[in-house]
């Protein structure tokens, strides 16, 4: 690939970036501003913006890879990250947006009336926050090598480096505009290719090879993944995505309940379009350049196809446009998290200044990067996906039965939420560190979802029972504040 | 909180409003304005109390529903592919049945039990609202 494709992808997506972002910083004031950009992001905004920090390096790249090599099971990721939504649409988004708490661990407190109970989730957030970087900086890395050629550390660094500084700038009122231009961007990076990949084949420019089966079941002689690795694959996604710390913080930007929810509906309408197109990146990788799956970068599938496929100068343009789609996966996952766990760091260490607030935010970027740059990079969408699953076993059960359950009590959660993380966490470190020896129980901790989130329900319900007496004073009040509406405005000063 | 916000008032709007300094964590966030009214009645009196608990049972039993319906119309698709003879080996414009099942179809039932969710849950709370309003 040309190097100088590259460097001019980068160096235009970083300027609209930090342009955009200095922009915001014009009109980021108060407090406010910095956490929750003054609630006053309308929901076309919102969702554009919410879908720019979810559509991480997993959604760019993992899917279409994962598509490359395991064939039609990979189709269950793109599935489980839109149905996620779907949950939190269900579950979670109005009344955590009536809570009135700026962060996870803010809703623990209000709810439970305690600070323990808080504490635990401020660690839990700031570890899953953490894992979901690593990933993100992973795939930096791997671009960065391949658009330019340059060592891959500096891809790592780079995103870091620019994520600081927009957040450090901005706060999450500039923030929410620089994401919302980066799920356009990374729309049009995903699709403008297909659409002249497809021109080229229709007009019979490019024809499928004889032998190519895009549609067997595995072109890398991987074997398939059992019903067991599926149904808990999907049980972590679905209930992962309810939990995530920069999803959240997104719905507190929304003026109220009925407006978080038309926010999470176009959501799902956004997410739906995009992840058809990671597909056919995956079924015309298998048709055109299977090459890639054996190669060992399955993941740059989406980099590559349109340099092999679409010839001379439009093929230059298309890579580019990819590679900045790709940076600006990166870039806005990251900054997302990185907004999100700092707002925690700050709140509960540093006395919620603006201040602490920028000091939370370097510290938050530069212990992933230390960890993405020590660390070898796994398959992005596997490893994404046990980030869901750990999720799935710590916040989701805490936000399901905070919201649902009158009976939740401070110690039933923080039971509930470490025998989760234990579970969870243990099965993810032991099923690396016995790999094949694990014999039968391999599948189980490979994808450990399915067992650890009804065990973490489990114990929460039950100490929760065993401990009927902890039930915070002001359950009534609290209950009424999370489901009983807004009042509509009979006055039009909204 | 202890300060005055004047970005909310939104008065003003030829003026950027003035940075201020923050001075407290915060834990709790400014209200939407123009509604509580409707909560206080709720949390006031015994009746109110009667209203919440029946518009949170009804809003909970619309979630199970609709979640509980799609998961099963997912777990559907899968049996149905393995399970209904021919259909392993049916295509559509040479992409075979459970390709585009899973990669295009359950897009549109996800996007349909999202839409029905935020109208019947936009309903509850109508319906809770007039209880409120007589009251």
């Amino acid at each position: 690939m040309n190097a100088w494709v590259g460097y001019a992808a980068l160096i235009g997506l970083f300027t609209v970036t930090a342009g955009i972002g200095f922009y915001g910083l014009r009109i980021s004031r108060t407090t406010e501003d910095f956490y929750v950009a003054s609630r006053t992001v309308r929901p076309w905004w919102n969702a554009s913006a919410i879908g720019g920090e979810y559509l991480s390096a997993a959604s760019f790249l993992g899917v279409a890879g994962l598509i490359l090599i395991s064939g039609s099971d990979a189709l269950w990721f793109p599935i489980g990250y839109t149905a996620g939504y779907l949950m939190l649409l269900l579950f979670v988004a109005a009344p955590l947006r009536r809570s009135g708490a700026y962060t996870i661990p803010d809703f623990t407190e209000a709810r439970l009336e305690s600070v323990a109970a808080r504490r635990v989730t401020s660690v839990l957030v700031v570890m899953v926050g953490w894992f979901y970087i690593v990933p993100q900086l992973h795939g930096a890395a791997l671009t960065m090598s391949i658009a330019t050629g340059l060592p891959s550390w500096v891809g790592s660094v780079a995103v870091a480096v620019v994520v600081c500084v927009t957040v450090v700038t901005g706060g999450m009122r500039s923030i929410t505009f620089v994401q919302a231009f980066q799920f356009w961007l990374k729309f049009t990076a995903i699709a403008l290719p297909i659409v002249f990949i497809l021109i080229i084949m229709g007009n019979s420019g490019l024809s499928v090879p004889a032998l190519a089966e895009p549609f067997a079941v595995d072109p890398a002689g991987l074997p398939a993944a059992g019903a067991y690795r599926d149904i808990s694959l999907v049980v972590a996604l679905l209930f992962g995505t309810l939990g995530l710390p920069h999803v959240l913080v997104r719905f507190y930007t929304n003026p109220d309940g009925p407006s978080a929810r038309r926010t999470t509906l176009i959501v799902i309408g956004l997410l739906s379009v995009f992840y058809l197109f990671p597909t056919v990146y995956g079924v015309l990788g298998r048709a055109f350049t299977p090459d890639i799956a054996t190669g060992g970068t399955p993941d740059a599938l989406v980099l590559l196809l349109p340099g092999r496929l679409v010839p001379g100068l439009a093929g230059d343009v298309l890579t580019a446009l990819v590679i900045a789609g790709a940076f600006a996966a990166f870039l806005s996952t990251t900054s997302g998290l990185v907004v999100s766990i700092a707002g925690v760091i700050s709140q509960d260490v540093l006395g919620g200044r603006v201040r602490g607030f920028r000091v939370a935010a370097v510290f938050s970027t530069v212990v992933p990067l230390g960890v993405a740059l020590l660390t070898e990079s796994m398959q992005l969408a596997g490893s994404v996906g046990l980030v869901f699953a750990f999720t799935a076993s710590t916040i989701c059960p805490l936000l399901l039965l905070g919201i649902w359950w009158r009976g939740l009590t401070d110690a039933g959660a923080i039971a509930g939420m470490l025998a989760g993380a234990a579970l969870c966490g243990g099965a993810i470190a032991a099923g690396r560190a016995l790999g094949p020896l694990a014999g039968p129980f391999r599948e189980l901790l490979a994808q450990p979802a399915a067992w650890t989130v009804p065990a973490a329900f489990t114990v929460m319900v039950g100490v929760s029972l065993l401990t009927r007496g902890r039930r915070p004073a002001g359950i009534t009040r609290i209950m009424t504040r999370l489901h009983a509406p807004e009042r509509p405005l009979s006055a039009p000063n909204r | 909180m202890t300060h005055e916000d004047p970005a909310g008032s939104g008065q003003h709007p030829p003026t950027p409003p003035r940075r201020i300094r923050v001075t407290a964590p915060i834990v709790r966030a400014r209200r939407a304005p123009g509604q509580p009214v409707a909560r206080e009645i709720a949390e006031q009196s015994e009746v109110g109390q009667v209203y919440v608990r029946s518009l949170i049972r009804s809003q909970l039993r619309l979630a199970v529903v609709v979640a509980v319906g799609f998961l099963l119309i997912l777990l559907a698709f899968p049996l149905l592919i393995a399970y209904v003879p021919g259909l392993e080996q049916a295509e559509f414009l040479g992409v075979p049945f459970s390709w585009l099942a899973l990669g295009v179809g359950v897009y549109p039932i996800i996007l349909l039990s999202a839409w029905l969710h935020v109208r019947a849950a936009a309903r509850n709370e109508a319906r809770y609202l007039d209880l409120v309003n007589d009251a």
